[in-house]
């Protein structure tokens, strides 16, 4: 084929609806070394195996339409993330759960998903928050510390260069629900694509600020319990956005 | 049985580079709890626990196939249970030595030294001392002699074990060609010494290892003892004196084949990293051996006979390998793909299993013709990458004294048809140090070089069609003589040689179309004392291993002038191995048969100084021996199973009696 068939070709491409199911799903053990990256291609990989009639974008190179809320960094826990999959026919929500987890790799699990009508916006567009528990010993008194600190410098690095920046307005609230144990601790942090603090950031401020031991704060255990849309504290899960 | 956790803290995993090649974890990596939780509770029991150890690290080793393919065999049989173990990268070797944790298994993170066998494919020389590393972090005495009654059995594998001599005293075993069934009975000699262990007569280690001395294609190096002369006015003789310590060991070696690959279990649920790996990729094996015998490559002379898998098996094994891994690439794997008989059918056959699936195939090792080009633009979803060529030499002359059979014609035709299809970037690779090798040759690279640029504005002109910038990359690694070839009694040029010769070239590439690119040379250097090497090599490994050295096989941690000094300590010297080995003299790994014999081999040494050509197995038998294992492609053509078989040729016919 010639060059300027091929590229004819190229263009030639149909639209296709998609129906789109909005999943949830956790990770814990062996995956939770993984870097996003990795993640996704585990995810893509299942349903594969799986069988699943995915859709595939278009173009020169044709990926699975796969859109997770937010990324998962490395040694990050999950009880409740998020995923967008677009398949090329309508699919029982049940049966799409079931068939997903009989071949994904073991810690990572679908917990419940739902058949969306096609959404306009992104379900990495409405993400706004993110709850958090993180588990060391005496977490819980060094994080009440950071939250009555006007401010926690850190550095992190942006595209190569070593940036200071201010953690403190992205950290909205400790949870009620987890007081009494010392060495636990749940809250709200902003997350998404507007504003987002990534957690080993917050736990160096603990170490940096707060009198946390800085090797107690590396061995941590973190654990996302959730994503939300909205604004704090009128939030929602993901899975209960109404699609538009 | 409990799967014991990752003995290492949040912090320490997360303080090193990738920490997911330590956790395991992977889907179809297999976890025999039922047998583990028995011989958990009655101690010495029947079963046999094997760590499949790659002196590597993990990406690299999840990219290999033999470890696919053994993993799968010992986890079929119903007495074994295989784990995986790999080299931890620096970060992680500091860690483990730094806190005193063992090694340990990806499955079960049982550490290396509780194993009841380690199994180590040795794909390239520069992996022996993460042999040593592996050996040392799981805890077990490197050297074989140290090794007591309860410390595992070291055993190798691959093509490098072909000649094991500088590692002879660290291992047990070494397997001699091709794995599935000699591991299984390796497997089963190590189950009778478990049992015997709990009877009135136990079996001592020294027992063990002279009864694996009667399964064909094992070697267990401590049986034999060696004396080196090399001095020619003494009567002894000349070269490496090896032999048996007793009566009743085997004097030579005889490799192991699988005699067909159809009815052969093949791993079509292997293990799919988590973690994105070298050869992100599907396996699919089409055939064993190759046709050519191009006189430089080890592989071509090894892995003889051809043996190739039918249409059926293959269509079958790439169904089911695309359904229970989910990659969306299959790799077709063979010495030279379209040397597959029924490629055409083949390649017709797998795309419609995948219509529709954005499954690509990877077709490495093409040769390139119009079948091939209208085969990769049906392949390949992705924009258009490089085409590769290897001439390897840059003369017509040379390459007929190499039996690289490629002809300057064909080169170009390939190049006309790509070029018209819109390929931009062409990569060439060659080998600079060849025997006979002269200044014309290495101009040869950049002449051929720059009439493919030619070529690729002629086109331009000729059809009109508006042209990319041409990318050709010309790309050099030097020769490095090989046991088994008829190149292994040829000598390595100099390092100041090769350094000339690469400046030559360099100064004759001019165009700025024209990239040239090369490879080390001090690896390439000491590749060929190991590769060549004999058993006055392992102390000098020892030593290295133990002042630091490791990860050779990575140019950025490969450090030559300290192993010349180690070397020469020992009162050895590069020459010594670089040198043109003598005919006369017996070479270290004479004792070894592969099939093809060193008569064939000799010959071919000469016919290539004469500038002669050897024509394919396809085209006419040359009588390599390899027909004594009474298969393959020429085997079954001497004795008229298959089309086209004559009777006055004599070769594989007279070899087979």
């Amino acid at each position: 084929m010639l060059q300027s068939e091929r590229e004819k070709m190229m263009t030639m491409q149909e639209h296709q609806t998609a129906y789109v199911q909005r999943a949830s799903f956790s990770r814990e053990g062996a995956t939770v070394f993984l870097g996003h990256l990795d993640l996704m291609t585990c995810f893509e990989r299942a349903a594969r195996r799986a069988g699943l009639p995915i859709l595939y974008s278009q173009g020169y190179n044709p990926r699975p339409m796969m859109v997770f809320a937010l990324p998962l960094g490395v040694g990050i826990e999950t009880r409740c993330d998020y995923l967008d999959v677009s398949l090329k026919c309508p699919y029982d929500a049940e049966k799409f759960t079931q068939e997903l987890n009989a071949f994904l790799p073991t810690g990572l699990r679908i917990i419940k998903s739902k058949e969306i009508p096609e959404p306009k916006d992104s379900i990495m567009s409405i993400v706004t928050t993110a709850s958090y528990r993180f588990e060391a010993k005496g977490i819980r008194d060094a994080m009440e510390k950071a939250m009555e600190q006007e401010s926690l410098i850190v550095t992190k690095m942006a595209k190569g260069k070593e940036k200071q920046t201010d953690i403190r307005p992205l950290l909205i609230s400790l949870s009620q629900a987890s007081t009494g144990d010392p060495d636990s601790v749940d809250f709200y942090a902003f997350a998404g694509s507007e504003r987002n603090v990534r957690p080993d950031l917050i736990l160096n401020s603990l170490s940096k600020y707060c009198g946390m031991d800085p090797k107690e704060a590396e061995n941590t255990r973190v654990i996302r319990l959730g994503l939300f849309s909205g604004e704090y504290p009128r939030i929602i899960p993901i899975s209960d956005v109404e699609i538009r | 049985m409990k799967i014991n956790p990752v003995p290492l803290s949040k912090s320490d995993l997360m303080s090193v580079e990738s920490p997911a090649r330590y956790v395991g974890g992977e889907f179809n990596a297999v976890i025999k709890e039922d047998m583990l939780e028995e011989l958990e509770k009655t101690g010495k029991t029947s079963y046999v626990r094997f760590a499949f150890c790659f002196p590597d690290i993990y990406e690299i080793g999840m990219s290999n196939l033999a470890l696919q393919i053994l993993y799968h065999v010992l986890n079929e049989s119903d007495f074994v249970a295989c784990e995986r173990a790999f080299s931890p990268w620096l970060d992680m070797d500091k860690i483990l030595r730094e806190k005193n944790i063992p090694l340990y298994s990806q499955e079960t993170k049982t550490p290396l030294c509780d194993f009841d066998i380690l199994g180590f494919t040795l794909g390239y020389e520069m992996c022996f001392t993460n042999v040593l590393q592996m050996m040392d972090l799981g805890k077990i005495p490197l050297l074989q002699k140290d090794r007591g009654e309860d410390d595992p059995v070291i055993c190798c594998g691959g093509p490098v074990a072909y000649n094991v001599e500088p590692m002879a005293d660290f291992f047990d075993i070494a397997m001699m060609g091709e794995g599935e069934e000699m591991i299984l009975e390796l497997s089963e000699k190590i189950r009778e010494y478990k049992l015997s262990k709990s009877t009135d007569h136990p079996m001592t280690r020294q027992q063990l290892l002279r009864n694996c001395d009667e399964i064909e294609g094992i070697y267990v190096p401590s049986l034999y003892e060696v004396s080196y002369n090399y001095d020619k006015t003494s009567d002894k003789p000349l070269g490496a004196n090896i032999r048996p310590i007793e009566d009743g060991i085997k004097t030579t070696i005889k490799k192991r084949i699988i005699k067909d690959l159809d009815t052969c279990t093949y791993p079509t649920s292997p293990v799919v990293s988590n973690l994105r790996v070298v050869h992100d990729r599907s396996y699919l094996e089409v055939f064993r051996g190759c046709i050519r015998g191009c006189r430089f490559c080890q592989a071509g002379f090894i892995y003889r006979p051809v043996r190739e898998k039918s249409v059926e098996v293959l269509c079958e094994q790439g169904r089911q390998l695309e359904k229970n891994t989910g990659y969306d690439e299959m790799g077709l794997l063979s010495l030279a793909t379209s040397d597959y008989t029924e490629f055409p059918k083949l390649a017709e056959k797998l795309l419609e299993t995948f219509e529709g699936h954005h499954t690509s195939l990877s077709l490495p090792s093409l040769r390139l013709d119009s079948f091939s080009l209208d085969l990769m633009e049906k392949v390949q979803s992705t924009r258009k990458s490089g085409l590769t060529f290897a001439p390897e030499a840059g003369t017509q002359r040379l390459r007929d004294v190499i039996n690289k059979n490629i002809k300057e014609e064909d080169i170009f035709s390939a190049l006309r048809l790509a070029f018209m299809g819109g390929w931009s970037t062409v990569k060439l690779y060659f080998m600079l140090g060849l025997p006979t090798e002269t200044d014309e040759d290495v101009l040869g690279i950049a002449d051929l070089a720059s009439r493919i640029e030619k070529l690729y504005y002629d086109v331009g002109r000729e059809t009109g069609q508006k042209m990319r910038r041409l990318e050709i990359t010309v790309s050099t690694s030097l020769f490095i003589p090989k046991p088994f070839t008829p190149f292994q009694w040829e000598p390595q040029n100099t390092k100041e040689e090769l350094i000339r010769k690469q400046k030559l070239l360099k100064d004759h590439i001019r165009s700025r179309n024209i990239r040239y690119a090369w490879h080390d040379f001090d690896s390439s250097v000491w590749e060929v004392v190991l590769a060549r090497g004999d058993r006055r090599l392992a102390p000098v490994i020892l030593e290295g291993y133990k002042a630091g050295h490791f990860f050779d096989a990575w140019d950025d941690h490969f450090r030559f002038g300290e192993w010349v000094e180690i070397l020469e300590k020992h009162g050895l010297k590069i020459e010594d191995f670089a040198r043109e080995y003598s005919e006369e003299e017996i070479l270290p790994w004479d004792h070894v048969s592969v099939g093809v014999n060193k008569k064939f081999l000799l010959s071919e040494r000469h016919k290539a100084h004469e500038e002669t050509t050897t024509p394919s197995c396809r085209e006419h038998c040359s009588g390599c021996g390899a027909a004594t294992f009474g298969v393959g492609e020429c085997f079954a053509k001497r004795n008229g199973t298959c089309a086209g078989a004559s009777s006055e040729e004599g070769g594989a016919a007279d070899a087979a009696k």
